[in-house]
């Protein structure tokens, strides 16, 4: 063993000096190209095989290596990446982490970000009008050299571990100032904290022990905090396994992905000096009840601070309808375990530390804070910059107090609006350097280009919690001529003479772990590494639940008024985050759960507000402020308030690469810059916007075509009651189980099913991600997505569904090949294209496919794709695609094939055992994804399985059951607190005979 | 010679059938009326040429848009999700249409002994033949990997797998194979007895290929009585075909569970649709072609009353029909495929759909007038609507009902691209190149047919 490479994960076993040998092999031509500086390696074009096959390397089998994603969306997420001759083919979930073997859609597309053929792929120095390469040697030097002439600065993205200690260090040895920054930081939630309980800290917030759920605004199911732990905490909350389901309540001007999952709405105005007024009322309301029902000193002793509040006064400043307020201050002073979720960046405004402490507060009054709301144990985030501090040092910029500028895998050009001066200060400092391995908006202003490595390709750790880390192993060599960030930061100390224990990363990362590896450090390396985390014995030794700050009591809130006009709210998405998803086309071609719209940007408009105005979906408009204005494709929404107009950010890049520049607007411009002064986080929302038509039909493509089922039984939703009276009266129909025989092969052992809880399904476009990463599914271009032509095998419709008081349920389905029993594709092939197999699956033989398209005609649940042309993957991005998969030409016919790539593994491994596949061992790509676990696979033959079991609950339909065509699906009912309208396009149990 | 005498017998007995249908010939002699008939084959005018290049060019432009189509993808088309299958099929279900009257009037006419058909026959089968030879090539340039179009032969090969039986689109391939082969040989040996004429009257070259063409044909009482009995049997044999193959085509839709085809009326509804649309396409090319060729003495208005007459009968049928699918779609008390129906008359194809109406339903209903029905250029106009109606009526009902069909996410609309418009319009050229040289190599109304016909007015002496 040799103790300076990476470790396999768990069940294969470790060899690596074989495995480094084969390493070396697949990257001769690479290191070659590293050593002349010329572009990319060539690796992919030539087929040689082993003259001496490396021991762990089985072909057609994955090599898995157990590592951690710190850029895919806000929280760190651990992973276990499939290797397949010497490439990262696929991303899945570590279920020893917070995410618990799920991933986001972003956190697949990492992969798309690895092989990014826009990646800078050497260092480059910029020369008159353009970039000349440079050699890693010649580039470290001159980074040096501008580095040690003068006052430097170095911007990174906030980190833990050993890179902090690195960074800090090495600001030390070189002299420079090191400021950690990400845009869509939480500067609101510490300050708010630190003013109520004195603890800067993020809190953990306890989302499966919670039975009501109140969020402000909060998008924690795609963007805020940790999205794939929280959503997958909501999820077991929400589940009726065991008890009821816990309800979520959304206070907020426009229901977001989130939002739209809810059970009620609270249409609160939007902007901060309003949210506050809503949120604190909603915490006088508690207090109120508190104090009525249970008593106690806390609650009297928030109500006297929040004393110049009525729910009156709150309802009038916030628009909500005071009995709302009242009913939920009730429900949450009712509830066991509730829970209440401040504001994330949509909902910031200058009062964005006030609604965080009322919502601290309304925690504190609740009982949450030490129960469901910890400090203890909370989520460890690099300490980062806030918005105010970051525009100071831009100031100091412009100033000349900084001569050199190093920024390091951080993006300020892009992602903070250009009132805070921060790009033109860029502009004026003398050199600037940047590690970014991207030619993004602030790379293109650097002098040098220095590429560091990808995530994937790098060492590292990260504290996950206290005393919890992970560590980041390199999964393959690397794709360009690139370095590891830490590693140039290294070389160039070297260079300035320098010394930091350590001239490479690996080692000094190594030595920073001996002291907790004890005598046999290799041996602990490797399970560390193997393990993918580490447990420290320092572990966080804090109060839960600290009491309230003598600060906080003497707070004085104000109330807000109402502003007249539009108030503009600009919002992340789950696909391009803070702008980083914006050049993978898997995400630009996700659609957003939302509006279902790909690969540009909009501006979501209420009806009312539209109507008058002439403004159809896709029509453009004109959104200005004092600040700016931009024009981009009208969303008519009935999500968003009357008088509130929103617009996604991420978009609108100037660089950055082929697939995001120019998609979109940087509805940043919109924004003057004002910070809240208490916390100073950027006021993302709450300015006064003007909305005018432009004229013309801005193209939005999008994904959806009816936003109503039509009560088709293809969304179904139930009342809770009725659902959990339902599971208590149900009795399993066994004729169910010879039904499954019958639609496979009665001598097949397997007839393949899944299951998809609609209930715990959240709309998140995870499973949608997942499926293009495991089956070669190509991205067509917005043009193409706008003729429906898009190739996703899955995709996830969104219903609403009206209730009975006239307000709106949404329920998410993902549609997919339903692999029918009586399937309508398969009689009409004529060629045999689409036949069924003798485990029930709808197979699809693509090179019998001739194209005559009938099977997609006769498909009711439209789910087939079709290759109208030849998708080809620029170079290196092809080298992600699955060799399990075929690749797809022209002219023929696809669909989803529930994995079968997957299940002959199972099938095969299952074989060499001599025992028959287990329930649970195989697993499709979009179930492993899902943060929410809404999907589940297995044998329909086996009646104790699990998807047999879930198949057969109450809640259980068959979409278009009537039509009987016998699908494998089984889709589980949403349910809601909310009473599903008569006719409303919603199910009701017992009225149907799907089964 | 019991043969021949038999033979004797049955040709008299269908002169005497007959008798009573034939329109009045002008008193011609048989001379005449061969030179009338093979005038127009003797010297094509310049005006021929043109009009042969121009079809040519027109097959050139759809030949450059095909090979676009399958250097690119099939994505140079506008079809997409949900609405796989858009100009193509229609035009193919058109053609397909097209091609049944020419069955009709030749077959079934013999057979019920309408002596009308005599002088407009051939013309009708011809373009029979040429109108599936259109169609023919529709499902071939719609397929995607049309490369692989052997795919759906049922031969034994090294590949073992025979096609899917249980395809509604193999069994059109067998029903329009049937068909084309069927009325191929019908129409061939109509000829026979017209090509010895030609073989008769050319030297040279042409003599030599109508002579080959005219398989020794000598006019003998012997010849006479073979062809006669063949002629009726074929006619037999063609005459359930005209019912089969559009019924065929009908269950390429009928077949799958998409709402808006899964009919049980759409065998008789399609097949009552391509006899109007056929007719309606006899007197679209019988007007300019009996005006050019001078043929005013042979095809005369009374062949054209009664075409106007079928004319009006089948589009009281398809009328009927279109009320009928709504009146089913209501009585289904099916809400997707009430939504389906709603949706067609009033949705995005809405503009498709009153066409569609108004040109089969309404415009044919001036036929109930003699006049209108004497009138040529009121009969022309009114057929160039009924082809327009009948094209968007295949187009209505394919793209309507997949663009709108169970799963309201899914739906879409779908607009034709340049290249399936250069084809669809290309059809039109490669259609009319075929029939340009027919009118110029083959006599267009069936001289054998016409000299009986003279032969026995002047036995009786009118």
């Amino acid at each position: 063993m040799n103790n300076g490479d990476t470790e396999q994960n768990g069940t294969a076993p470790a060899s690596d000096t074989s495995r480094r040998h084969f390493l070396k092999v697949l990257g001769v031509a690479g290191a070659g190209a590293a050593t002349v500086s010329c572009g990319p390696p060539d690796m992919g074009d030539k087929l040689i095989p082993y003259l001496v096959p490396p021991n762990d390397i089985v072909p057609g089998t994955n090599v898995t290596y157990a590592t951690v994603l710190t850029g895919a969306g806000p929280e760190p997420l651990g992973v276990h990446a499939w290797v397949r001759d010497g490439r990262v083919i696929k991303l899945e979930g570590n279920p020893d982490y917070p995410n618990r073997g799920a991933l986001s859609a972003l956190a697949h597309s990492t992969l798309q970000d690895l092989y990014d053929p826009d990646r800078i792929p050497t260092p480059r120095e910029k020369t008159n009008g353009g970039w000349s390469d440079a050699d890693w040697d010649a580039a470290i030097k001159a980074a040096a050299a501008t580095i040690g002439s003068g006052p430097t600065l170095l911007i990174t993205p906030p980190v833990t571990g050993t890179a902090a200690t690195l960074y800090a260090a090495w600001a030390d040895a070189v002299g420079a100032d090191w400021v950690a920054w990400e845009p869509l930081g939480h500067e609101a939630m510490r300050a708010s904290n630190d003013i109520g309980f004195g603890r800067s800290e993020l809190p953990q917030y306890d989302l499966a022990a919670a039975d009501h759920v109140v969020s402000f605004g909060a998008d924690f199911m795609a963007t805020w905090l940790a999205p794939v732990e929280l959503a997958g905490g909501f999820a077991r909350a929400r589940s009726l396994e065991d008890g009821h389901p816990a309800k979520m309540t959304f206070v907020g001007p426009r229901l977001s992905l989130t939002g739209m999952n809810a059970d009620q709405w609270l249409p609160a105005r939007a902007g901060s000096e309003v949210a506050v007024a809503s949120e604190v009322a909603v915490a006088l309301a508690v207090a109120h009840e508190v104090a009525r029902r249970k008593g106690g000193g806390q609650a009297a002793r928030v109500q006297a601070m929040l004393a110049p509040f009525t729910p009156e006064a709150a309802a009038e400043s916030s628009g909500v309808d005071v009995a709302k307020i009242r009913t939920l201050g009730e429900e949450i002073a009712a509830a066991r375990a509730p829970v209440a979720l401040p504001p994330d960046v949509s909902g910031q405004g200058v009062y964005a530390t006030e609604v965080h402490l009322a919502v601290g507060l309304l925690n504190y009054v609740s009982g949450a804070i030490g129960n469901t709301v910890r400090f203890q144990g909370g989520p460890r985030r690099g300490q980062s910059a806030s918005y105010a501090e970051i525009r100071a040092v831009a100031a100091r910029m412009r100033e000349g107090d900084y001569r050199t500028v190093v920024t390091a895998g951080v993006n300020p050009a892009y992602a903070l609006p250009e009132a805070s001066g921060f790009a033109s200060a860029l502009n004026d400092v003398e050199n600037h350097v940047s590690l970014n391995p991207h030619l993004d908006e602030t790379a293109a202003k650097a002098g040098w280009l220095l590429p560091s490595h990808h995530e994937l390709e790098s060492w590292g750790d990260v504290e996950i919690k206290a005393g919890e880390f992970g560590i980041v192993q390199p999964a393959m060599q690397p794709v360009f001529n690139t370095r590891q960030r830490e590693d140039i930061l290294l070389q160039i100390a070297v260079q300035l003479g320098s010394d930091l224990g350590a001239t490479d990363y690996k080692t000094y990362l190594q030595n920073a772990w001996r002291a907790e590896a004890g005598s046999n450090f290799d041996a602990w390396w490797h399970g560390a590494l193997s393990d993918g985390a580490v447990v420290t014995s320092g572990s966080d030794q804090s109060e839960a639940a600290p009491p309230l700050t003598a600060a906080a009591a003497n707070y004085t809130f104000t109330l807000p008024s109402a502003t007249d006009g539009l108030s503009l709210i600009l919002y992340p998405t789950a696909q391009f985050f803070d702008g980083r998803g914006a050049n993978r086309s898997w995400m630009q071609e996700l659609p957003d759960a939302v509006t279902k719209a790909v690969w540009n940007s909009w501006v979501e408009i209420h009806p009312e507000t539209a109507g008058p105005l002439g403004i159809e979906t896709g029509d453009v408009v004109r959104v200005t402020t004092p600040s700016g204005s931009i024009e981009a494709p009208a969303f008519v929404y009935r999500g968003i308030r009357p008088d509130a107009i929103a617009i996604p950010l991420g978009q609108g890049h100037t660089e950055y690469g082929r697939i995001a520049a120019g998609q979109g607007v940087n509805a940043l411009q919109l924004l003057d810059g004002t910070a809240d002064p208490r916390s100073g986080a950027l006021a993302y929302a709450g300015a006064a916007a003007q909305l005018e038509t432009v004229g013309g039909r801005g193209g939005l493509a999008i994904m959806q075509g009816s936003d109503s089922d039509l009560d088709r039984s293809i969304a179904e939703l139930i009342n809770v009651d009725a659902a959990m009276e339902a599971a208590q009266a149900h009795h399993v129909d066994l004729t169910e189980l010879v039904e499954a025989a019958w639609d496979s092969d009665p001598k097949s052992p397997y007839r393949w099913g899944m299951t998809i809880d609609l209930n715990a399904c959240n709309g998140c476009g995870a499973c949608v991600t997942a499926c293009y990463s495991e089956n070669n599914i190509p991205a067509v271009g917005e043009d193409l997505c706008a003729q429906g032509r898009e190739m996703s095998w899955m995709q996830i419709m969104r219903y609403f569904e009206e209730t009975e008081d006239g307000e709106f349920q949404t329920v998410h389905v993902p549609v997919l090949c339903q692999q029918c029993g009586d399937a309508p594709c398969e009689p009409v092939c004529p060629v045999f294209a689409a036949y069924h197999t003798g485990e029930g699956l709808n197979a699809q033989v693509y090179n019998r496919c001739v194209g005559t398209r009938y099977c997609a005609n006769n498909c009711p649940y439209k789910v087939r794709r079709f290759n109208w042309y030849t998708y080809e993957d620029a170079y290196p991005l092809n080298l992600q695609l699955n060799p399990d998969v075929t690749v797809r030409s022209t002219g023929v016919m696809e669909k989803c094939t529930f994995c079968v790539q997957r299940i002959n593994r199972a099938k095969i491994d299952a074989k060499s055992d001599g025992r028959p596949v287990a329930d649970g061992e195989m697993v499709t790509a979009c179930m492993q994804s899902c943060p929410t676990q809404a999907i589940h696979f297995g044998n329909l033959k086996d009646p104790a399985s699990t998807v047999s079991r879930i198949a057969k609950g109450p809640r259980g339909y068959g979409m278009l059951g009537e039509l009987n065509t016998r699908p494998a699906i089984t889709y589980l009912k949403s349910v809601t607190y909310a009473h599903v309208a008569e006719g409303g396009h919603g199910g009701d149990l017992g009225g149907e005979a799907e089964h | 010679m019991v043969a021949t005498s038999a033979a004797k017998r049955s040709t008299r007995n269908h002169m005497a059938t007959a008798e009573h249908e034939i329109p009045d010939l002008p008193p011609l002699t048989l001379a005449e009326a061969n030179d009338d008939i093979t005038r127009p084959i003797e010297a094509p005018p310049w005006r021929f040429w043109l009009l042969l290049s121009i079809c040519g060019l027109g097959i050139a432009a759809a030949g450059f848009a095909w090979i676009t189509q399958i250097r690119e993808g099939i994505g140079v088309t506008g079809i997409n999700n949900p609405v796989s299958w858009g100009v193509y099929i229609v035009t193919f279900v058109f053609w397909v249409g097209i091609a049944h009257s020419g069955t009709l009037i030749s077959a079934v006419l013999y057979l019920v002994r309408s002596g009308w058909r005599t002088t407009i026959n051939r013309t009708a089968e011809a373009m029979t033949i040429f109108a599936v030879m259109t169609a023919g090539l529709f499902p071939l340039i719609h397929l995607g990997r049309v490369w692989y179009f052997y795919y759906l032969i049922p031969y034994p090969s090294a590949r073992l797998i025979w096609p899917n039986f249980k395809s509604p689109l193999v069994w059109d391939m067998f029903a329009i194979g049937t068909y084309f082969t069927i009325s191929l040989v019908f129409w061939y040996l109509g000829l026979i007895p017209d090509l010895a004429v030609l073989r008769d009257k050319f030297t040279g070259v042409r003599k030599k290929v109508y002579g080959m063409l005219a398989l020794g044909w000598q006019g003998s009482v012997r010849d006479w009585a073979h062809y006669r009995r063949l002629y009726l049997y074929l006619a037999g044999i063609a005459t359930p075909l005209v019912l089969s193959v559009h019924s065929v085509v009908s269950w390429d839709f009928a077949m799958g569970i998409v709402p808006g085809w899964h009919s049980t009326i759409f065998a008789p509804y399609f097949v009552a649709g391509a006899i109007f649309s056929g007719v309606a396409m006899v007197i679209t090319l019988l007007i300019p072609l009996r005006w050019a060729f001078g043929l005013e003495r042979y095809i005369t208005k009374y062949n054209f009353d009664n075409m106007a007459k079928l004319l009006l009968l089948t589009s009281l049928i398809v009328g009927y029909a279109y009320a009928m699918e709504y009146i089913l779609a209501w009585w289904s008390a099916d809400p997707v495929e009430i939504e389906s129906f709603r949706w067609r008359a009033t949705g995005f194809y809405a503009g498709p759909f009153w066409i569609m109406v108004f040109c089969n339903v309404i415009v044919p209903m001036s036929l109930w007038f003699k006049r209108t029905r004497n009138s040529l250029a009121a009969l022309f106009v009114i057929s160039i609507f009924v082809n327009i109606g009948m094209w968007y009526e295949r187009f209505v009902i394919i793209v309507t009902s997949i663009a709108h069909e169970y799963e309201p996410g899914g739906w879409g609309v779908y607009t034709p691209s340049w290249v399936e418009l250069t084809i669809m319009i290309g059809s039109f050229f490669w259609f009319f190149f075929w029939f340009l040289l027919f009118s110029k190599t083959l006599p267009t109304i069936s001289i054998a047919e016409v000299k009986e016909h003279l032969a026995h007015q002047q036995e009786h002496g009118q």
